[in-house]
């Protein structure tokens, strides 16, 4: 019968493991599919009326980012975007923003009042959204030159996030390279080539 | 208002036939099938799926665009001929197993689904080990007395029948000695107590040889050693319980930092009122007095109408302050003096709940004038405790520390400084 005295904490320990791992896990993070994989492709009309799609900018680094002229956090984020584009442009990083529900007014002021020159899409009916898995706004896609997302960003991009990924992504290989090419650390310069 | 009924109803009919004809309209859009199988599987996989923009609803429940837009997406995929399994795998590869109400039996995920079976057989188990037990007990022979009088518990009342019992025997011999007793009866007590005791005396021997077998039956308390190992594993267990508890909640259990809130990394978004209020005076009062006079002879005084919205504002009393405020940016909208007016407005509205009125406001007044430090403090405090943007914050208040003269603020906006870079080199 010596082995009841032991039951009661030897049954405890694994409970006391899961709790550890349980509480020091952060409830707020939400782990998505997404990076790795290919990026869901859209063709929607831009705030200048002519369409465009994620296809016509394969072989490109581009940032997908998705925001509203409602949304708060996307003010300060804009900034970080206009200096981004300015610092990697000639380096060939494209930025594509996607009006997420809102009106097409709406976003072409808040655009003629921040600036940017990238091109905008309205995303009618949240398609795109929900082919990104859209929490909410702001959230941002690096899509790499082979057309795979490298890193989602959850909530305003700030200047450190542009620095530790867009390297990443203008680094990106241009044929169907798998997610592990990133590792071995291409130059940012070299000519991206377009998938067949 | 009859008479348009026939062209309301023409319209109603031509947009209805003409709908499947478009053909870049989906058949599933927002309006509902009249199928009420067809809308229950819709209705069954959106309530199996959780709304990504919600706090614990399911896309069936929210009423937000996203939501709806989701169950768009669900009807035009079973339109399309998708089964409801599959329907749900579409939305796991896009926000993976977080989207779905019910988690998946299968891998890790397989815990939740038994542990409550596994938890329920463990008590059934606990349970019937202890009836078991307790059975087993009450079955086990007494070693009572031969008579079937006295059932003997314990030591202690064994020990107190066997003296009382010697006692009577001494008794008796009294009784014949002194003539009350004769010598047949005598025999027969005497034999009486006599059996008696000897079952006694037996019942006592075996309670004496049970408590020095060491950890005899599991009614009996357990030996020393295995009292200590228990008593061990129960301390190293509650030890490892707090380690954990300690770990997990450390942000929390943390000592409170200055001007910190009970909400831990929260920053307070009371400060700035509360900064206001220290700064009133005693004669402010008068000086309000003053004002009003001014005002009450030339309501286009607009000098005055900003120091006393200053003072209003400074004293909490914010009603009174929009007024002269807004009468003041009314008078002079674009005049660089003006530009306090435009400060206090923002801060009146921030502290309403309208940050982005508030940003607006305070822009307009760096826009009047670029270099107010009233305007770059509540900039930065917005950005610090209202966006939580401490990047901005930190950019603003170094602004401020540089183009203000020091005084009881410098500090203030020193602390709250470190704060924001500390805060943007954490993230």
């Amino acid at each position: 019968m010596k082995w009841q005295r032991w039951a009661i904490p030897a049954s405890a320990l694994p409970v006391l493991v899961l709790l550890g791992w349980g509480l020091t896990r952060d409830a707020r993070t939400v782990p998505s599919p997404l990076p790795g994989k290919a990026a869901p492709d859209f063709r929607l009309q831009t705030l200048k009326g002519d369409s465009l799609s994620l296809t016509s900018l394969k072989g490109q680094a581009v940032l997908v980012n998705f925001w509203a002229s409602w949304c708060l956090a996307c003010r300060a984020e804009h900034q970080v975007l206009l200096s981004a584009a300015k610092r990697y442009s000639d380096q060939g990083l494209k930025i594509v923003g996607v009006v997420y529900e809102d009106s097409r007014d709406n976003a072409r002021a808040w655009i003629a009042e921040r600036g940017g020159d990238w091109p905008n899409v309205l995303d009618v009916g949240s398609r795109t959204a929900i082919e990104y898995g859209l929490f909410g706004v702001p959230e941002t896609f690096f899509v790499g030159r082979d057309g795979r997302i490298l890193y989602k960003q959850i909530g305003p991009l700030d200047s450190a996030v542009i620095e530790r990924w867009v390297p990443k992504l203008l680094a990106t290989g241009g044929s169907a390279a798998s997610a592990d090419t990133f590792a071995e650390g291409r130059s940012a310069g070299h000519v991206p080539t377009r998938r067949p | 208002m009859l008479r348009r009924w026939p062209l309301l109803l023409l319209i109603a009919w031509v947009s209805v036939a003409a709908a499947p004809l478009a053909g870049q309209i989906p058949i599933d859009s927002a309006t509902p099938t009249r199928d009420p199988r067809f809308e229950a599987t819709v209705r069954e996989v959106a309530s199996s799926l959780r709304c990504p923009v919600c706090q614990n609803n399911s896309v069936e429940d929210s009423p937000s665009l996203l939501a709806q837009d989701m169950k768009k997406e669900i009807r035009a995929r079973l339109a399309a001929g998708e089964t409801p399994d599959q329907v749900r795998k579409y939305f796991v590869s896009r926000y993976g197993e977080w989207v779905l109400t019910k988690p998946t039996a299968g891998g890790f995920n397989l815990s939740i689904w038994l542990l409550p079976f596994v938890a329920l057989l463990a008590g059934a188990l606990v349970v019937w080990v202890a009836v078991r037990r307790w059975v087993r007990q009450g079955d086990a022979p007494r070693p009572a007395a031969a008579s079937g009088e006295a059932t003997p518990g314990d030591g202690a009342t064994l020990r107190a029948r066997k003296a009382a019992l010697q006692a009577s025997l001494q008794d008796l011999e009294a009784e014949f000695a002194a003539g009350r007793l004769d010598a047949r009866d005598l025999a027969l007590l005497t034999e009486r107590d006599q059996t008696e005791l000897n079952a006694v005396n037996e019942a006592l021997r075996n309670v004496k040889k049970e408590s020095t077998k060491p950890a005899a039956r599991a009614s009996q308390p357990v030996s020393g050693f295995g009292r200590w190992s228990a008593r061990l594993g129960w301390a190293v267990a509650l030890g490892a319980f707090a380690l954990v508890l300690v770990l997990s909640l450390r942000g929390s259990v943390a000592a409170r930092s200055e001007g910190g809130v009970i909400t831990g990394s929260q920053t307070a978004s009371a400060a700035p009122v509360e900064m206001e209020l220290q700064q009133t005076g005693p004669l402010d009062s008068l000086r309000i007095a003053q004002l009003e006079a001014r005002i009450r002879r030339d309501s286009t005084d607009v000098p005055a109408l900003i120091e006393l919205g200053h003072i209003y504002l400074a004293q909490g009393m914010l009603q009174k302050a929009w007024l002269v405020d807004t009468l003041a940016i009314r008078l002079q909208p674009d005049a660089p003096s003006s530009a306090e007016a435009f400060v206090h407005i923002g801060m009146i509205l921030w502290s309403q709940g309208e940050t982005d009125g508030g940003l607006k406001a305070i822009d307009k007044a760096l826009y009047l004038r670029p270099e107010l430090p009233e305007a770059l403090l509540y900039r930065g405090i917005i950005y610090f405790a209202g966006l939580q943007d401490m990047r901005a914050a930190a950019q603003i208040f170094e602004h401020y520390l540089a183009v203000a003269p020091p005084d009881a603020n410098t500090a203030r906006v020193r602390a709250m400084l470190n704060a924001a870079r500390q805060a943007g080199a954490g993230k």
